[in-house]
């Protein structure tokens, strides 16, 4: 089970996530960010044609996890603005402390909602809470 | 904890937090800002930031921050570091993701009486011409051999190509062009992000906007910026767009993988830095030359098509639009400095803030050089921005540094809550202000209440001497993302 939230911040957005398992938290990440950048974009993926779905694979290393989430992100926007599409699934080959290779899943969009010029670091520091689940915060600039 | 009563009150707008506050601390943090501001600084983190700045290798004399700060990634915004040259550090994070985002001012020889019929036709053909919004993308489509020659040559590839006069260039800080700006230091990536995006405005907080000169403050240098009351001038606010941020982005990575390599510890990891004579910092200063050669080129091409729109709607006679100046507000320079009595270069980071330099520096145009550097503060909607020049007093107290325009006071989603963009629009409009723009909702995030005072701000930069005001603009179009 994962979650995410979008809580303020003065001049761009964060987002709280959280999950039991650590494939979940950068899948919720991903779904956060891509219905930031598409209002509900990814609601009714899994009802999508195959014609209309749009693949691509990523391999990152990191110096430790949450930097891995990060980078993970960055580099999902990074495709994102590049085709034009939002990113609504994720299956990871390899995911380490401080390495992933992943398939990502999407669509074709004709315009973004927000303007999400970089995935921070900042804040961003996943942890463990007494009923065991994984959270982090993601601050992007937009 | 960080409070008012940590703070060495150096002058009525310059405050100081002592450099034994914290032990890592090398320099002192100063903070331009008036006593009524400072409950408002502390609501953030951003003096925390200033503090973690006041830690980094090779930091000369102090951090300093300007009166419109906030919260910001490593640096907060409105923040200015000089580090020694060579060896101290570059760290992106005092650049900024939107590296060389600046705004240009566009005079006109026409008087807002003379147009005033005519601003919903230019406000409609100027949000025809200038491609704007989120991952909207321009005109121009550049093959990659064209895209690292505008990456080497910046402003200077548009006047070779018909989009930009030798005037414009001489009015343009660096004249356009960043000379160490290499093509092959910069990824994939950020050139695929950026290769459809040039003469594209964006969005958040990016703008277009004709205005009139309301108020002249100083008669001398307004003649010599020819600038008068009432006077139609233009003023484009945007920057590198998608290629800088993923130049800053790509920078960030290699630069926290590698810092370990010069056993560099920061306290924040969006102050990752490296030397800056290492290759890392070397290819990184090439890079973020690249991208702010990208926005120089980017600001031309708008002007273009706004001179394009200006002269179908005004006429080839009257609608002739002159470049007055152009600066950057976060970027990383090579600039010589005096410090403790000796001339020392260093490498000058501003992230939200202006470089201001005063009367006969060889670095600005001739015409400016009796009265200093033209400084261009945007404001909001419905407020005004200014023009200021730059001082002597600025190079004595802040690095050439001032401030860069209203800072936020609110969050994005409190700004949607308690504004309604349509109904900010209609009461903008009752006050004779014209609004184009592509997301209702993007507007009331750019509301004047989400923003400081401009004229407060603008008020302590004048009283701490680091620009004179010469004159403030009114709006009466905006065009938004």
């Amino acid at each position: 089970m994962s979650s995410y939230e979008f809580i303020p911040h003065v001049a761009d957005v964060r987002l709280k996530i959280k999950a039991k398992e650590i494939n979940n938290l950068f899948t919720a990440a991903l779904i956060g960010m891509s219905n930031l950048l598409k209002s509900d974009g990814c609601s009714n993926f899994d009802n999508l044609e195959n014609s209309k779905i749009v693949k691509d694979t990523i391999e990152i290393s990191s110096i430790d996890l949450t930097t891995l989430l990060i980078d993970f992100l960055s580099e999902v926007l990074t495709h994102s603005h590049v085709n034009k599409s939002i990113y609504c699934k994720v299956k990871f080959d390899k995911l380490t402390d401080n390495f992933l290779v992943a398939t990502i899943w999407g669509r074709k969009i004709d315009s973004f909602d927000e303007d999400i010029k970089a995935v921070t670091y900042h804040e961003a520091d996943i942890s463990k809470d007494n009923q065991g689940d994984l959270s982090t915060i993601i601050i992007f600039d937009i | 904890m960080l409070t008012k009563k940590s703070l060495k009150k150096i002058s009525e707008v310059l405050w100081e937090i002592p450099k034994n506050y914290r032990k890592d601390m090398i320099v002192p943090a100063r903070i331009f800002a008036s006593d009524e501001m400072l409950d408002d600084v502390f609501k953030d983190r951003s003096l925390q930031q200033l503090v973690n700045v006041a830690t980094l290798k090779g930091i000369q004399e102090a951090a300093y921050v300007m009166p419109d700060v906030h919260e910001g990634y490593g640096f907060p915004i409105g923040g200015v570091a000089a580090i020694k040259h060579p060896d101290g550090v570059i760290s992106p994070g005092g650049i900024g993701y939107d590296i060389n985002c600046g705004v240009r001012l566009l005079k006109s020889n026409l008087k807002i009486d003379q147009i005033k019929n005519q601003l919903e036709s230019l406000a409609r053909e100027i949000f025809h011409q200038v491609p704007s919004g989120v991952g909207r993308s321009g005109d121009l489509k550049l093959t990659i051999h064209e895209l690292n020659s505008v990456l080497k040559n910046g402003a200077k590839w548009m006047l070779k190509n018909d989009y930009a006069t030798e005037s414009d260039i001489e009015n343009i800080e660096s004249n356009g062009c960043l000379e160490n700006a290499d093509p092959s230091v910069v990824s994939d990536h950020a050139k695929k992000r950026g290769n459809d995006q040039l003469g594209t405005l964006g969005a958040g907080n990016h703008f277009v906007e004709v205005d009139y000169v309301e108020e002249i403050f100083d008669e001398k240098i307004a003649e010599t910026f020819g600038l008068y009351k009432n006077q139609v001038t233009v003023l484009i606010h945007t920057g590198s767009r998608g290629f800088g941020h993923q130049v800053a982005t790509d920078y960030l990575k290699l630069m926290m993988q590698v810092m370990p390599d010069y056993d560099i510890q920061i306290p924040d990891k969006e102050l990752a830095c490296v030397p800056f004579n290492s290759k890392e910092g070397q290819k990184y200063f090439n890079a973020m030359a690249c991208a702010a050669n990208f926005a120089w080129a980017n600001r031309q091409l708008i002007t273009y098509h706004i001179r394009n729109a200006f002269k179908k709607e005004i006429g080839s006679s009257n609608g002739k639009l002159e470049l007055l100046y152009d600066v950057a507000h976060n970027m990383a320079k090579i600039e010589t400095h005096q410090i403790d009595g000796k001339k020392e270069k260093v490498i000058i980071h501003r992230k939200g803030a202006t470089r201001a330099f005063p009367p006969n520096h060889p670095e600005i145009p001739k015409k400016y050089q009796s009265v200093g550097q033209p400084v261009l503060i945007p404001g909001t909607m419905g407020t005004a921005s200014f023009v200021l020049a730059g001082t002597q007093e600025a190079m004595d107290v802040s690095f050439g540094s001032t401030c860069h325009g209203a800072g936020r006071t609110m969050s994005r989603s409190s700004a949607k809550k308690e504004i309604h963009g349509k109904k900010l629009k209609e009461k903008l409009e009752e006050e004779g202000i014209i609004i184009r723009a592509g997301s209702v909702s993007g507007l009331a995030e750019e509301a004047p209440l989400a923003y400081k005072d401009i004229d407060n701000v603008v008020d302590v930069v004048a009283r701490a001497g680091i620009a004179k005001k010469v004159a403030r603009l009114r709006p009466c179009i905006v065009i938004k993302g």
